[in-house]
């Protein structure tokens, strides 16, 4: 790994803290505050790609792991791996690397504006949302004894939520592929 | 910024060595899915929640340390209690509530500098494969914490150039300026690592 | 000291940063002055490697930067324009342990030599300090201090002064002036080369002047201003 990749992995990281911490995003005709790092998995992948994304979560979960309040709301230490819930916080490691992959296939930088911000929404839909849902929610069906079932359709309250912060994320993506592009490019 | 989640203390837990702690959460996460008795389970709670209150933590800090894990354990539990049978839902809700308390306690009586030095330990044979890079992850770990509040510190000055402006501050339109910026300085900090030959071993 | 360019030229892409350069210092206070662009900072860089001659050799001590790069960045110490960005652990005197252990230095004497550099620059009260909060000229002398910590031979400082107060420029010179060790400074600050041994002038790429700081300034501004 380079000392290039490292970095960027490690700000990256430092990123998803600090959007934990800054107030949260108001939309004007949605009725609850958006916090910033829950758009983190689709921002990593689209950003800085599948493995550095990756791995910048692992960081992230590696410091939640040895007890630091990096998580919004000042959440932290290995209670929150412990829950029923810890199948999505595994699911953001695989969901960043999905999101990447599917970014650096269809996003290129010499496409028009629209496709770019289609194709970051794309690829968060899957990574972000249909990857983490799916380990999630198998983790939780395990571990609990519900069928596959019922834990899926336990999501679909934060469906529509999640879905917006794609758009936002893919938004968000685009301008930063035009202002310092670092998404690797596969074929 | 990021004071760790460690509460200083000399108790019996505190002195226990990193990787004790850590088999012991890892035996419990076994062990609770052995039985779904309620009553042995409920015991487990109990149990659990007096070896967490041995650790100093204060009341408002316990509260405001479980309360998250807590009330998604406890939608967990309602939802399984609605789709199977309530002794069901009570058997989830006890067995992740004893985890909680375990691992909320390993995480109180250990200091950051302990656990990842048990963590570097623990890498030795994959980097004996060459899959990772113990120093690296130290490395690594100290950049986020070094970068963290310098990033905070362009945020609220991103927000304030916005406020000069007289533009309507949203979070939203300092996303990417944001990251643009503070990725931008990967570059000069890769070669600084570099120069200053810091991955040498 | 002896650092030798040999037909040394350098390319980025298409772009020619530095033409074919040969020359020898064995000064111990080298100024490096030019216009934004020149290629000065890519001759500071290709001193200790961080950027390789796209034909020739440069050598430091007899070290090929190509082919002894590690060698080299032991004998060579950088000091960046924004050294904030050099400084990467969270607390001060962490980051100035770091390139010792890094080099396998023993715990008990990477504690007292960093605690030697902390004496030697007069900042033994930052040593528990955070990064993130020190001054401009404080986050330079800690820098400073933890390149300096390993013992290099040389040191290279890019625009030390740089965006300094007039109270920090001092003290920043003030321990220029009191190294033992030699010093290529890169600096758009002419009053701080003014009594160096030797200055040497970049424009578009090429070493066009060359000797005595008051001459070389004189050069300076003519094709600064013309």
């Amino acid at each position: 790994m380079s000392t290039r990749d490292l970095v960027l992995t490690a700000l990256f990281t430092a990123i998803i803290i600090v959007l934990g911490i800054i107030p949260p995003i108001t939309l004007a005709f949605v009725p609850v505050p958006i916090t910033a790092q829950s758009m983190g998995v689709m921002l990593a992948g689209c950003i800085i790609g599948a493995k550095r994304g990756a791995l910048a979560y692992l960081l992230l979960i590696l410091m939640v792991a040895v007890g630091l309040p990096v998580l919004s709301g000042g959440r932290g230490g290995l209670a929150v791996l412990a829950g029923p819930t810890g199948g999505y916080i595994a699911g953001w490691v695989v969901g960043t690397f999905v999101t990447g992959l599917v970014a650096e296939r269809i996003v290129r930088e010499t496409q028009g504006g629209a496709r770019q911000i289609a194709g970051f929404f794309l690829a968060s839909i899957i990574g972000g949302i249909g990857v983490v849902y799916l380990m999630g929610t198998i983790w939780l069906a395990i571990n609990t004894g519900m069928g596959f079932v019922a834990a899926l359709s336990a999501n679909a309250v934060f469906l529509p939520g999640d879905i917006l912060k794609a758009g936002i994320a893919a938004l968000a993506a685009r301008a930063v592929l035009v202002g310092y592009p670092l998404l690797p490019q596969r074929s | 910024m990021l004071k760790s989640l460690h509460v200083e203390g000399t108790t019996l837990l505190h002195r226990l060595s990193v990787r004790t702690k850590l088999a012991v959460l890892f035996a419990a996460s076994l062990a609770v899915f052995l039985t779904v008795d309620p009553f042995v389970l409920g015991g487990a709670v109990l149990l659990s929640a007096l070896v967490f209150a041995t650790v100093g933590v204060s009341f408002s800090q316990a509260v405001s340390r479980l309360a998250w894990p807590l009330v998604s354990i406890g939608l967990v539990a309602g939802a399984t209690a609605f789709f199977e049978t309530p002794v069901h839902g009570l058997v989830v809700l006890f067995r992740f509530a004893t985890l909680i308390l375990l691992a909320a306690t390993v995480t109180a009586s250990t200091e950051v500098g302990d656990f990842m030095e048990e963590i570097t330990r623990l890498m030795m044979p994959f980097e004996r494969l060459g899959l990772v890079n113990a120093a690296d992850i130290g490395l690594a770990l100290g950049l986020v914490l070094r970068f963290v509040p310098e990033i905070a510190t362009r945020y609220e000055s991103l927000r304030e150039a916005h406020a000069a402006r007289g533009l309507p501050v949203r979070p939203l339109k300092m996303l990417a300026p944001l990251i643009i910026l503070t990725l931008k300085d990967a570059d000069m900090i890769a070669m600084a690592i570099d120069a200053r030959g810091l991955r040498r071993h | 000291m002896e650092i030798r360019f040999a037909d040394c030229s350098i390319h980025y892409g298409e772009t020619v940063a530095l033409h074919p350069l040969d020359l020898v210092l064995t000064e111990r206070r080298i100024g490096v002055i030019g216009l934004n662009g020149s290629g000065k900072t890519t001759f500071a860089r290709a001193i200790n490697g961080l950027v390789k001659p796209s034909r020739g050799h440069v050598t430091v001590n007899g070290l090929d930067t190509s082919e002894d790069g590690p060698a080299v960045l032991g004998t060579v110490g950088f000091i960046f324009q924004n050294p904030q960005n050099q400084l990467i652990l969270p607390i001060v005197a962490d980051d100035i342990a770091l390139g010792l252990k890094s080099r396998g230095v023993a715990k008990a004497e990477v504690a007292a030599r960093v605690e030697g550099i902390l004496m030697r620059f007069g900042i033994e009260h930052l040593a528990r300090r955070r990064v993130h909060a020190l001054s401009g000229g404080e986050t330079q002398l800690v820098a400073m201090a933890s390149v300096l910590v390993t013992e290099p031979d040389i040191l290279i400082l890019d625009e030390p002064t740089n965006q300094l107060d007039l109270k920090n420029r001092k003290r920043v010179i003030d321990t220029l002036a009191g190294l033992d060790e030699a010093a290529i400074v890169v600096s758009h600050d002419l009053s701080l080369i003014e009594s160096f041994e030797r200055v040497l002038l970049f424009h578009e790429g090429r070493l066009i002047a060359d000797g005595m700081p008051g001459d070389v300034v004189k050069a300076y501004e003519a094709v600064a201003l013309c």
